[in-house]
């Protein structure tokens, strides 16, 4: 079923809007929050949650990208069960991205500045946007769909040395942007 | 500020890049060509040169063998296009892992009958290493009813590459015991294709089998695995000049200085009906037959980069060149005027193609294998690399008789040999004896065929393993099973096996007369 179609159950207040969005999008919601938490079970839960809220949101909003809509949702949920359970269970996807992203943080000593959430998030599509697309797609795909480094290299017809040198690469680069737009820990 | 909170911005960015992100695929760019020829307008880029400019120099090689013909982005057919439903039987897969192949006995094996069992083992298959590799065992009870005993060479078939050959080759038993066994690889087994969405700049990308006809039409009639079994490439009747630069020398990278890639350029002339230049460790080139001109660049290795200390090289066939000079330049671009302190030797001696690649060739293995992670124990061996480099030169770089857009500028790219999909085979040699049997078992690990993770959200999660039933072979298979053991957690999506493991049915007998099988499966939905 077409994306529009589907929002427009939402809006009619079909629930078969549910049935369709999980039969269209849910292995895609199940991968993110797979690649997340790296745990089938806390994964299916996440996924389960984001299609309730998608009920819940839908209306009043009206996604422009239905995919990136549930996706946003899905990460959410997925961190949020993360930082709740973190201490009891490990979870390796995230795990590793965290400790990846931390690479781009700039250092004590910068200029001391509130950062506001979605000021840094302009910031960061400021960078995304002066990168060329595929060096942002593998960004992306890295840290915000949660692809492993090696599906990635698979993907792009290289070693997994040589992606995550790409990855490396690109966080030294967001780094230095945060740096210079002031950002510090 | 922690990675918390930047996972968090992250997640806020606009759908647009996430939405790019998910329909970005790899596109070959060749940039320091493109570069030169937009910045001078003189420049004419000339795609296609090939063997053809020597006038009849050099000896006529063999075109690369079971090469598919270019598809050219035909849709439903390219790799990497559109993943989902849409074969006729079973899904088509962005990434195809290929078949599971019949064992082969080219011949002798005339009176021979053998019974096959196919099992799959779905044990742990949510946590084996992506993507997906399935525990697999190919067996074969081979009956020998005639009245003397028959001494055969069998040959099982596996598609992998030299990237995927320590996951993918298997492990050959005979009668319970490990045989010794000689692995043979055949010629690419793909073709190319113009980059999706992008100019047509003529045939750039790889393009990888997507189908088992695919595989079944290469290897029907045995010719590619007769190929396999025969030498490479011999280029040692070809003479070249060769320049090797070595010790090079310059600023590190440094944007606040100017200097955001160190480079050096070697321009020279020539004249292009005579002469064909290859390179090894340059990536940048500007082309001009007109003014009978050429530029190669290549940036300064950093002290952390892998091929820091290697030499590179020109390798130039029929006349040689004229003037070269080389000159440091402030960034990789052809239209860069800013030049810099920096400077290399070169060297200038004759010799044969052969052994002047080997030295080339003997730095790409090195190479290759930092990047592909090999270990000293399970690393392809080196002549197989060097002469699939050569194979690969002869069929499709610039000595072809028809090259590919995509080795135009004459570098030898050392990964392509890497991640070229082929057949490789496991020889050995049994005696079947008169009145008796043996059994032959393969096992291996089989990665699963999938879609890229973000080309087709519907498709997602799902992984396909597939056999084919039949191949060209004196060994007749009269009886074909195939078995699924462990499948808790895991659930069929397509198949045409006839599994219903919820009813009890776990092994299945295959038709002969049906060449391919397939068994879609994802991890068991809770819901």
């Amino acid at each position: 079923m077409d994306d529009s179609a589907i929002i427009a159950l939402y809006w009619s207040r079909d629930e078969s809007a549910i049935a369709e969005t999980q039969r269209k999008y849910g292995p895609y919601c199940r991968a993110i929050a797979m690649n997340i938490l790296g745990s089938r079970e806390d994964a299916e839960e996440c996924v389960s949650d984001t299609f309730h809220s998608a009920w819940n949101a839908i209306p009043p909003q009206r996604p422009g990208s239905l995919p990136g809509f549930l996706g946003r949702i899905v990460r959410n949920l997925s961190i949020s069960r993360w930082r709740r359970e973190r201490a009891q269970k490990r979870y390796a996807g995230l795990d590793v991205m965290l400790s990846e992203l931390e690479e781009c943080l700039p250092g004590p000593g910068g200029v001391e500045e509130a950062v506001e959430g979605r000021e840094l998030t302009g910031c960061i599509e400021g960078w995304l946007d002066g990168l060329g697309r595929e060096d942002r797609a593998v960004f992306l795909r890295r840290y915000w769909y949660g692809e492993e480094v090696r599906a990635l290299a698979k993907a792009w017809g290289v070693g997994a040395n040589q992606m995550a040198k790409r990855l490396q690469r690109l966080r030294k680069d967001l780094k230095r942007e945060l740096e210079q737009e002031g950002y510090a820990l | 500020m922690n990675g918390e909170d930047l996972f968090d911005a992250i997640t806020q960015v606009r759908d647009a890049l996430v939405d790019e992100a998910a329909q970005t695929e790899p596109a070959k760019v060749r940039a320091g060509w493109l570069k030169f020829g937009a910045a001078a307008a003189a420049v004419v880029l000339v795609v296609g040169l090939g063997a053809g400019v020597l006038g009849g120099k050099l000896p006529r090689l063999s075109s690369g063998f079971g090469v598919a013909p270019p598809t050219n982005n035909d849709p439903g057919s390219a790799p990497g296009g559109d993943g989902g439903p849409g074969h006729d039987e079973g899904s088509v897969f962005m990434s195809y892992a290929g078949p599971v192949f019949p064992l082969a006995v080219p011949s002798g094996g005339e009176g021979l009958i053998a019974q096959r069992e196919v099992t799959y083992d779905f044990s742990g298959w949510g946590e084996q290493p992506w993507p997906h590799q399935m525990p697999t065992t190919d067996r074969y009870t081979i009956g020998n009813p005639t009245g003397e005993d028959k001494t055969v060479t069998l040959y099982y078939p596996f598609a992998s590459s030299l990237g995927d050959l320590k996951d993918d080759t298997p492990v050959l038993k005979v009668d319970g015991a490990e045989a010794e066994t000689t692995l043979r690889v055949g010629s690419y087994s793909g073709g190319f294709q113009t980059v999706p969405g992008g100019e047509d700049a003529g045939l750039l990308n790889l393009e990888q089998f997507n189908s088992w006809e695919q595989y079944r039409d290469l290897l029907s009639d045995g010719r590619y695995l007769e190929n396999a079994l025969g030498d490479h490439h011999d280029l040692s009747d070809i003479p070249v000049t060769v320049y090797e630069f070595s010790n090079y020398w310059g600023p590190q990278p440094d944007s606040a200085k100017g200097i955001p890639n160190a480079t050096i350029r070697a321009e020279f002339d020539l004249d292009y009906s005579r002469t064909t230049v290859l390179a090894y460790g340059f990536h940048g080139a500007g082309i001009d037959p007109d003014a009978g001109h050429m530029m190669q660049s290549f940036s300064i290795p950093r002290e952390f980069d892998p091929e820091n200390g290697d030499a590179f090289y020109l390798f130039v066939l029929g006349d040689d060149i004229a003037n070269l000079t080389t000159q440091g330049y402030a960034t990789g671009g052809a239209d860069t005027r800013d030049t810099i302190e920096a400077g290399v030797d070169v060297e200038r001696y004759v010799t044969d193609l052969d052994s002047a690649l080997r030295k080339a060739a003997e730095q790409m293995y090195r190479r290759c294998s930092w990047w592909s992670e090999w270990d000293e124990a399970d690393r392809p061996d080196f002549e197989m690399y060097f002469g699939l480099l050569k194979d690969d030169l002869a069929a499709y770089g610039l000595i072809a008789d028809e090259p590919v857009a995509r080795y135009d500028t004459g570098w030898l790219q050392e990964m392509d040999v890497v991640w070229m999909n082929r057949v490789f085979y496991l020889e050995a040699g049994v005696t079947v004896p008169a009145g008796g049997s043996v059994t032959v078992e393969a096992a291996f690990s089989k990665g699963g065929s999938y879609d890229f993770y973000c080309g087709s959200p519907e498709g997602e999660s799902v992984y396909g393993y597939d056999l084919m039933t039949r191949l060209d072979s004196s060994l007749e298979i009269a009886q074909q099973t195939a078995r699924a053991v462990n499948t808790d957690g895991v659930e069929i999506v397509r198949q045409n096996y006839g599994f219903d493991w919820a009813g009890g049915v776990d092994t299945v007998g295959l038709d002969p007369a049906e060449e391919h099988y397939y068994l879609e499966i994802r991890a068991a939905q809770s819901e």
